[in-house]
């Protein structure tokens, strides 16, 4: 199995050295992401986000099954991730390497454990049909910050994703597809987003968005996902060298600004392709949340 | 399952009767495997977990993937045994809740042993869980300190961890005082329920299901966290209490190992 390429010595000192005289190798701020870069895809449900050289997929799709027997009354939501090999000579497919298991957990505990989606809005009849809502998340291109940037695409690829519109007479169900009827978006609780805190020089320097250069770097990283509302969804903070507590604290107060950003970021982007996508100003009479 | 732990804010007492600072029993043994290079015994009130220790030796041949070869490398294995939990259940080994676990006892210790001294080696720990009954990975990492103590690895200090969680007032739904008459009267100066979000130090398996808490692993009686895991929502606002509370109980559970450890010790040079 190939290994990321490591850091030559020289680079890891030089990267070291600047960041103690406080100057990181693309001159940003310590507390500032880089460029986040938010496109939706024709399609409902796809969004492409590049955070700096970090570029990723996601794909939200969705079909009719059975839900799980002992989860009558609950849809069934998934989230699988992929490294592909282009991204990084690291990644093989097929066998995932620790953090694509630590990516899914974290996405998995920020997103589905926290109910960010209502999964029982995507039930159907209890017990017998409901929703499948799976959401494939692709890295293209590794230059760190995977989990920030996965957590950013899911949330806008969820939040832009409609589902058919469904109705139910009796033991009828009647899935329109997306000509016959204007598809609904699903029920979002709350927008979790993710903020990845990495530690250099026993905890003196803490920053935002490390690149995968910082990333080999650094000491310990600490991985907040909070919403907007100044919830934390989930901390992860899996070892390395020992932090104070009080700088846990602060990261948590840096994140909710972050994520507050970001959440403005990724609506404003949202409007826009709505915009785009309400060519004749139909939209409002068509959306299936009229009277009917 | 839903379950009623609202009856805290009445009478300050948990589930198991404990009040919000109390740890549960901690029983612990060190050299139990006569076979392993350093095992030990733990159990955090109904959590049991037995940890060996192989190494550091020599690594098996052609084994792959990070790290560089001037450090130790270190394996962490976590096996659950079926009758752990609950339910019986069938994990399967490639189970991504397991690898996370073993991911973090495995990078929490490489910041605590001393893994320059061992270049070009593995250490292998091995840790059954035997009985579930909530802060697993506490559990995990302070059994696996008792092992790799018994095998004389070199660390900085113990790595302890500990739990802690938060009574939320959603959860629990602050009874007021108009509901109870009664009690509001009794309890005089001291408000019933008002103080709805208690901090509580080492939560139990039924307590865990319920409540936001955290996972907090410190080195030794510092102040400083080396691992910090929350997978459940609860406000900003409650963390600093909950760190608190964790850090706390880091620092006793840091007493009873150490405790352990110098009866065995003891012990050792008595039987010599």
């Amino acid at each position: 199995m190939p290994r990321e390429a490591e850091l030559s010595l020289n680079e890891r000192e030089f990267l070291l050295q600047a960041l103690r005289e406080n100057v990181r190798l693309d001159g940003r701020p310590f507390d500032t992401f880089r460029n986040v870069e938010l496109k939706f895809g024709e399609e409902y449900g796809v969004a492409d986000v590049q955070l700096g050289k970090t570029r990723i997929v996601v794909r939200v799709s969705c079909d009719v099954t059975a839900p799980y027997p002992d989860r009558k009354f609950d849809g069934i939501f998934n989230i699988t991730t992929e490294f592909s090999p282009m991204a990084s000579p690291a990644f093989e497919v097929g066998r995932p390497n620790e953090s694509e298991v630590i990516l899914s957990r974290i996405l998995e505990k920020a997103i589905r454990r926290s109910s960010a989606l209502d999964t029982e809005s995507l039930c159907i009849i209890a017990g017998q049909k409901c929703f499948a809502v799976r959401a494939d998340i692709h890295v293209l291109d590794h230059d760190g910050g995977l989990v920030d940037a996965a957590c950013i695409a899911l949330i806008a690829a969820l939040q832009h994703f409609r589902r058919p519109d469904v109705t139910v007479e009796g033991e009828n169900v009647t899935v329109y597809s997306l000509r016959e009827r204007e598809p609904v978006p699903l029920a979002m609780l709350h927008h979790p987003l993710c903020v990845t805190f990495s530690y250099f020089h026993s905890g003196e320097v803490v920053l935002v968005d490390a690149t995968l250069a910082e990333e080999q770097v650094r000491e310990s990283e600490v991985i907040v996902t909070m919403n907007r509302h100044g919830e934390i969804c989930q901390i992860a903070k899996y070892g390395g060298s020992p932090i104070d507590a009080v700088s846990l604290l602060t990261c948590t107060s840096s994140a909710l600004g972050k994520v507050q950003a970001l959440w403005k970021y990724i609506q404003e982007k949202l409007d826009e392709d709505a915009k785009k996508r309400d060519a004749g100003g139909l939209m409002a009479e068509l959306s299936a949340e009229n009277a009917r | 399952m839903p379950l009623d732990t609202s009856t805290y804010s009445l009478a300050l007492l948990r589930l198991d009767g404990r009040r919000w600072n109390e740890l549960r029993r901690i029983h612990a043994q060190i050299s139990t495997q006569a076979a392993a290079d350093g095992s030990s015994y733990l159990e955090m009130g109904n959590t049991k977990v037995i940890c060996t220790v192989a190494g550091p030796a020599e690594g098996r041949r052609g084994a792959v993937g990070g790290g560089s070869q001037s450090e130790m490398r270190i394996e962490v294995e976590i096996n659950i045994a079926g009758f752990a939990g609950v339910e019986r259940k069938k994990r399967s080994r490639a189970d991504r809740r397991n690898a996370e676990l073993s991911h973090t006892v495995q990078s929490a210790l490489e910041s605590t042993l001393l893994t320059h001294l061992y270049p070009h080696s593995t250490l292998t720990l091995t840790l059954h869980i035997l009985a579930q009954d909530g802060a697993l990975l506490a559990a995990c990492i302070n059994a696996a300190t008792l092992a790799l103590v018994d095998a004389g690895v070199p660390m900085y200090d113990y790595l302890v961890a500990c739990s802690a969680g938060s009574t939320s007032a959603s959860a629990a739904a602050p009874p007021s005082s108009s509901a109870i008459p009664g009690l509001g009267g009794i309890g005089g100066n001291r408000s019933v329920g008002a103080d709805a979000d208690d901090p509580l130090l080492d939560l139990n398996g039924l307590e865990e299901q319920e409540l936001p808490y955290l996972t907090v692993g410190t080195q030794g009686d510092s102040d400083k966290v080396v691992v910090c895991v929350m997978e459940t929502r609860c406000h900003a606002s409650r963390l600093e209490e909950m760190l608190a509370v964790g850090i706390d109980g880091c620092k006793r559970v840091r007493e009873i190992l150490d405790g352990v450890v110098r009866a065995h010790g003891k012990k050792m040079i008595e039987n010599e």
